[in-house]
């Protein structure tokens, strides 16, 4: 049962007073749950929570167990749901809003999925591309866990053998070549 | 005899609603113009074979029942002839002046190159003519000629041309034997055309193209050359380039503008200008064509412009009032995204390509193949909402109907093949909002094994392209399911009809924001403007019951607005026709054989013939015409009968169909009842395969012939009777539909008695305070009661019932109980019942609990009188279909999701802060409704679905009131404490027992009054004379109930208008001396016309009501009862006619 003797009114309301999840709200409020972006999901399989049931608990005002759901985070942003929705509703936006507002709030249980995205961008602002070595580092430096490397040992064997990992000196520090770039769109999505 | 004019109509679409419109108005009495843009009548219909609920089709029961003569009664789907109805296909109106009560309207005929005077349908044309297209009528399955009948079972069927795809090869002109086509290739000549380009390659290729399709072409390479040669020559069409050096096409066309305003001018642009050449068109260009472009878009083009300029004259035409039916446009998906592959994978067809497919005149007749490879059809899906619901491509409405005729052809595909078909439906919701809809539904689930499958299906995706097609969908639950089908039926909505735009900006009727036209107020049928009204789906997506209904409505506001402007309805001669007395003279025939040019000669020994036609009993004389279905010799046919003294015709000739109306004139030119006139069908033998031998041959054709004679010879020839009409109408119930129907027929200037069982008038309309169109059903209610105390043909009897009532059609005795507890008895011609319905009450969730827990009826009084107030509630939660849609109420009650969202958003609206839940099973906003629907969501309302099986939990502690819901997405229960609970609780019958034994009609299982055919004739009962409308009959909106209030007074208006009224001439008859009153035909007359009569010991036929089918003639045991034109006597000399060579 979702939340017993609360009232359902009062959880919107919390829901709605909270600027970032209005935002959400408004984005899906005319979801009529006909599961088109959950049929249209490459990654639904993975996730907890489908998409639909995503938008059902954005509706319902759910805040804490949609923050503690990975289902967010699983979204590889394809735009599929997007371009499927009937409604034309906003749905890789609404999951790129979610992401914001977990970092903003810090939730330790997406903090890995953070780190890998700020790395991932944070190679990208130096180079203008992916530089696979440079990221991977980042990525487990980020997470200031000795052993956390390990558990990726196998995999990163794998991409060696086929050759998908190039062995570069990764560059720490200094200008980047897309700096600019990345202080503009701060600038023009105003954030800090 | 002739009927004065009395004031005409013109009805833009011959389809369902156009048809319905032009009958009634014709019945009535009026000239109707009927017009449809296809070279065909039947609209939609004339594809689709099967209609719910019967899976029949019954169109035919739209023909007039009473005069029945006056009109064809045969196949409406084949054609119509009413003599009050002119009927102009492939017609456009394309200009209007003049204002309502005398419009000028402008009529252009679309040439077919085919004149359809000399065209006997042979279809030699058709076998020589070497192009091959796709055939509109079969939805594209099959092919056709550019030459080719519209429709293959019209009658009479002419062929036409589709001049944007004829070669003008001329093959056909010569296979002609009647010489009807011309292709008109000097007007092709003369139309002169100016192709202006810097380029020389685009110019040469355009001279080559239109002179290879017969226009004249001249060039020009610039802008200064083109207005040389504008000056010079006179030209009919000019093409012109948007990017030339020096001066530019847009300075070109302003420049030829002002030399020529009239000429028209397609500019060629680059896909670069496009935005150019959008200019040039608010500049005067005519329409603009895309480079590179290819022969046929610009053959296309210039067809359409060439037609434009060469339609046969407009003619003008003088009309009082306007009907639009110009219905819809199917939704094209191929169009848009095209998610579903459709055009791409061949197993993939619309919804009237399905049609088409089970149709008997269909690619594979009756049976059902997959269209890729011809494989064997094992399963099929349907897919709802295709271009519904659809915000994405601005389609945020619900067309209504699909998803019903999915159901309908769910349960064809089970029948077809015996069960064998796996059939699913993929839908959001299913919308079951009409009479029986719902009970139809369960069947094909529960009975049938037709799976319900809710879930939207995104795409589709296939591996072969002429095998399976997989689809993968997430049920409710979030499983992802795969499964393959062998063929997907898209089912497509309702789009606003191609020339709707068009026809706005000529009529000036505004159209709403997805093309449709758009109605006014309560009215469903009034426009933006006066004299103009909508019949069908022009104003939205409509049923075919809808349809009629609303034809029925937009016939009658044309009608009062003629007569309200004193159209000239004040003499109306009787439509009676006295011919010839022949009944105390011996049979003489006069045989007319037809030889269809050479066809005859050609198959039959004509001397072997002649002798032994002239042999046959009571012939007279036997005439050749060479063909006599031309108006040659259709005119020396007449001379030579009006010379000779026979009493009898018999015309040997091909359909009869074809002779309904020619017949009447005949009848009227040589003064014999159309009664004594036969036509027999001889061409179809005539034609029959290789004749090897022409005297047997000879002797079949006599067969038939003889048996023309025997039935002819015993004909009677007895004048139809007439029955006299008392002029004066019954109207028992005082809400809106019978408050509506009243005022409707005192306007036409008869009387009215309105009983109404409560003191006031207004019945349900009172407990409306505002509605989702943000009209005041307030206002309404004051206003009409209002017109009603002022009419003095109104006479209204308040807390009165009626106690008995006998008679029938054209006069009825009514006993009515009145306040004071006297009884009054009312003479009356027709009776209309509108006596309502009630909002059910329930016991079910908690109701009667607690006084936070109200039906939806309650919580707008309290509401409305300030007791509840939008501020004071934080929550407010709605259960929708309270004991409704399961048995024993399983039916929806249409208005309730309506209700629903109009006093939530009204909630909302006042206070935004509200909370709003809904728990629905299936969320019923039909049409235009859908887009409150999303608004609703918009705004914050939330709507959880539930199941039948798993239904909100509603318990009441000290007062407050907790519903528990099982949230079908998170498959998790929710709890809501909401201040209000509201619940939709539908609408019931009234008490109608009592009523329907009075008047003899039936209650259907619910309670509510059963109409005579819920399709096609939805206001009617089966008893003539007696017609329904608003809830009495079944649940509805308010502006449907006004709605069916018009249309219940259209049907009452054409029995009303009548002094006296004629039968048809084929009804029952009773020889008295034979009857032993065993009164098996009167349990067997399924029209309720017959009736006996206790004081005189007899049977009655009431000869309006009576439609001779002849079911009381096959169940007397006597004789006694016979069908004038099909006794005994005749049929059994008929019989022996055709036997005579076997015995």
């Amino acid at each position: 049962m979702i939340a017993p003797n609360q009232n359902l009114v009062e959880k919107q309301r919390k829901f709605e007073a909270s600027e970032g999840l209005a935002e959400v709200l408004e984005k899906v409020r005319a979801c009529m749950q006909c599961g088109s972006c959950t049929g249209s999901c490459a990654n639904s399989y993975a996730m907890d929570y489908t998409p639909r049931q995503l938008w059902r608990m954005v509706q319902l005002g759910l805040k804490d167990e949609i923050f503690q759901s990975r289902t967010f985070y699983l979204c590889s942003a394809c735009y599929y749901c997007t371009l499927r929705c009937p409604r034309g509703l906003p749905l890789t936006q609404t999951i790129s809003a979610l992401k914001r507002l977990a970092d903003a709030e810090g939730i330790t249980k997406h903090k890995a999925s953070m780190n890998f995205y700020r790395s991932f961008m944070t190679t990208v602002q130096q180079h203008g591309r992916v530089k696979e070595m440079e990221f991977i580092n980042r990525y487990f430096l980020s997470m200031k866990d000795p052993l956390f490397p390990l558990g990726f040992a196998g995999l990163g064997l794998k991409l060696l053998s086929k050759g998908k990992l190039a062995l570069e000196v990764p560059k720490f520090g200094g200008p980047g070549r897309f700096d600019a770039l990345f202080a503009k769109i701060k600038e023009l999505e105003n954030l800090p | 005899m002739i009927n004065k004019k009395i004031g005409s109509v013109l009805v833009v679409g011959a389809g369902i609603s156009g048809i319905r419109a032009a009958l009634d108005l014709a019945e009535f009495g009026y000239q109707v113009m009927l017009i449809d843009k296809a070279p065909h009548i039947g609209g939609t219909l004339t594809q689709l074979d099967y209609q719910f609920p019967s899976d029949h089709c019954g169109m035919c029961k739209m023909l007039p029942l009473v005069e029945r003569d006056a009109s064809s009664q045969y196949c409406l789907r084949k054609g119509l002839f009413h003599r009050n109805i002119s009927l102009s296909p492939a017609t456009s109106l394309v200009g209007l002046e003049g204002e309502p009560g005398n419009f000028q309207a402008t009529l252009s005929t679309r040439q077919t190159l085919v004149d359809p005077a000399k065209c006997s349908g042979c279809g030699a044309c058709a076998d020589v003519c070497p192009v091959v297209v796709p055939d509109e009528f079969n939805a594209g399955l099959t092919n056709r000629k550019a030459v080719y009948l519209p429709v293959p079972h019209n009658i009479p069927n002419h062929y036409v041309i589709d001049g944007d795809k004829c070669t003008l090869c001329g093959a056909c002109v010569q296979a002609c034997p009647t010489g009807a086509i011309d292709l008109q290739l000097a007007r092709r000549k003369e139309f002169r055309i100016l192709v202006v380009d810097d380029e020389l390659i685009v110019r040469d290729s355009l001279k080559e193209w239109l002179a290879e399709e017969g226009f004249s072409v001249d060039m020009a390479e610039s802008g200064p050359a083109a207005l040389a040669a504008l000056a010079r020559n006179e030209y009919n069409l000019m093409l012109l380039d948007i990017k030339m050096p020096g001066m530019d096409g847009v300075e070109t066309l302003k420049q030829a503008k002002e030399l020529k305003p009239n000429l028209p001018i397609v500019m060629m642009t680059a896909y670069a200008t496009v935005e150019t050449a959008v200019e040039a068109m608010k500049l005067g260009a005519s329409d603009y064509l895309m480079k590179p472009f290819d022969p046929d878009t610009l053959v296309h083009l210039i067809f359409r412009l060439y037609q434009d300029l060469i339609k046969t004259g407009e003619v003008k035409l003088t009309v009082g009032a306007i009907v639009l039916a110009t219905g819809f446009k199917s939704y094209d998906p191929a169009g848009g995204d095209n998610p579903y592959l459709y055009g791409l994978c061949p197993n993939v067809v619309t919804a009237v390509e399905f049609e088409r497919m089970i149709s008997g005149s269909g690619p594979h007749p009756g049976r059902l193949t997959r269209p890729g490879d011809g494989g064997e059809v094992n399963k099929i899906a349907w897919l709802q909402c295709v271009g519904s619901r659809n915000i994405r491509e601005d389609k945020n409405f619900c067309s209504s109907i699909c998803c019903m005729y999915a159901v309908k052809e769910a349960r064809l595909a089970k029948e077809l093949s015996d069960g064998k078909v796996d059939t699913a439906i993929f839908y959001m919701d299913m919308r079951t909002h009409g009479k029986n809809f719902q009970r139809y539904r369960d069947k094909a689930e529960q009975d049938l094994g037709v799976r319900f499958v809710r879930s939207r299906v995104h795409s589709l995706g296939q591996s072969d392209n002429q095998g399976p097609i997989k689809i993968s969908y997430i049920d409710p639950a979030g499983e992802k399911h795969e499964e393959e089908f062998d063929l997907v039926v898209l089912s497509t909505g309702q789009m606003p009809a191609a020339e709707a735009g068009q026809l706005a900006e000529i009529t000036g009727c505004h159209l709403n924001h997805w093309g449709f036209f758009q109605s006014q107020g309560f009215s469903l049928c009034r426009t933006s403007r006066e004299g103009i009204f909508l019949a069908g789906s022009a104003s939205g997506a409509r049923d075919i019951s809808e349809s009629v209904v609303q034809a029925n409505a937009a016939a009658l506001a044309a009608s009062s607005l003629i007569h309200g402007k004193g159209g000239g309805l004040t003499e109306v001669s009787s439509t009676k026709v006295e011919y010839r007395d022949v009944s105390k003279e011996l049979p003489k025939t006069f045989v007319a054989v037809c030889g269809c040019g050479q066809t005859l000669t050609n198959t039959v020994d004509i001397t072997a013939l002649n002798n032994s036609v002239n042999g046959l009993p009571s012939v007279e004389r036997v005439y050749h015409g060479e063909k006599i279905c031309v108006e040659e010799g259709w005119n020396e046919l007449v001379q030579e009968l009006r010379q000779s003294n026979a009493n009898r015709v018999l015309i040997a000739a091909c359909n009869p169909y074809l002779y309904t109306r020619k017949a009447q004139e005949l009848a009227r030119q040589i003064d014999l009842s159309p009664a004594l006139i036969e036509v027999v069908d001889i061409r179809t033998p005539a034609f029959s395969g290789a004749v090897t031998d022409r005297k047997q041959h000879a002797q079949n054709i006599t067969r038939l012939m003889a048996m023309g004679l025997a039935r002819l010879r015993e004909q009677e020839s007895a004048p139809v009777r007439e029955t006299h009409i008392c002029q004066k109408a019954l109207v028992l119930g005082g809400g809106i539909a019978g408050m509506t129907a009243a005022l409707a027929i005192a306007a036409h200037g008869f009387e009215v008695m309105l009983v109404e069982q409560t003191a006031e008038l207004g019945g349900n309309l009172r407990h409306l305070h505002w509605t989702l169109s943000g009209e005041s059903p307030d206002q309404l209610l004051a206003q009409t009661i209002a017109k009603i105390q002022k009419n003095p043909l109104i006479h209204v009897y308040e807390k009165a019932k009626v106690v008995t009532s006998v008679g029938h059609v054209g006069r009825y005795l009514t006993t009515i109980e009145k306040a004071d507890g006297q009884g009054e008895t009312l003479e009356h011609g027709v009776t209309v019942i509108a006596t309502g319905g009630l909002e059910a009450q329930t016991t079910s969730y908690a109701y009667g609990q607690s006084p936070a827990i109200m039906t939806q009826h309650e919580f707008e009084a309290r509401l409305h009188d300030g007791q509840l107030t939008p501020d004071s509630l934080k929550l407010v939660a709605m259960i929708q279909c309270v004991d409704s849609r399961e048995e024993p109420r399983n039916y929806c009650s249409r208005v309730c999701c309506a209700g629903a969202l109009k006093n939530a958003l009204y909630l909302k609206e006042k206070n935004p802060k509200i909370g709003v839940v809904i728990f629905y099973r299936d969320f019923m906003s039909h049409g235009f409704m859908e887009a409150q629907y999303t608004e609703a969501r918009e705004k914050g309302v939330i709507l959880f679905q539930y199941q039948v099986d798993r239904k909100p939990v509603v318990t009441v502690h000290d007062g407050r009131v907790s519903i528990t819901v099982r949230d079908i997405i998170l498959d998790r229960d929710v709890l809501v404490e909401p201040d209000a609970l509201v619940l939709s609780t539908g609408i019931r019958a009234g008490d109608n027992a009592g009523l329907a034994q009075i008047f003899q009609v039936n209650l259907d299982q619910d309670g509510f009054f059963v109409e005579a055919e819920s399709k096609w004739r939805p206001v009617d009962s089966i008893r003539e004379g007696l017609f329904f409308c608003g809830l009495a009959q079944s649940p509805r909106s308010l502006a449907e109930s006004v709605a069916t209030g018009e249309a219940a007074a259209m049907r009452a208006l054409r029995i009303l208008k009548n002094e006296s009224l004629a039968a048809g001439y084929t009804v029952a008859e009773i020889r008295q001396a034979l009857c032993s009153l065993c009164e098996k035909c009167i349990s067997a007359c399924p029209y309720g016309a017959r009736s006996l009569d206790e004081e005189t010991g007899r049977i009655n036929v009431d000869e309006l009501m009576c439609q001779g089918c002849g079911a009381c003639a096959a169940v007397c045991p006597n004789g006694a009862s016979i069908l004038r034109g099909q006794h005994d006597k005749q049929v059994f000399y008929t019989i022996d006619a055709a036997l005579q060579e076997v015995f």
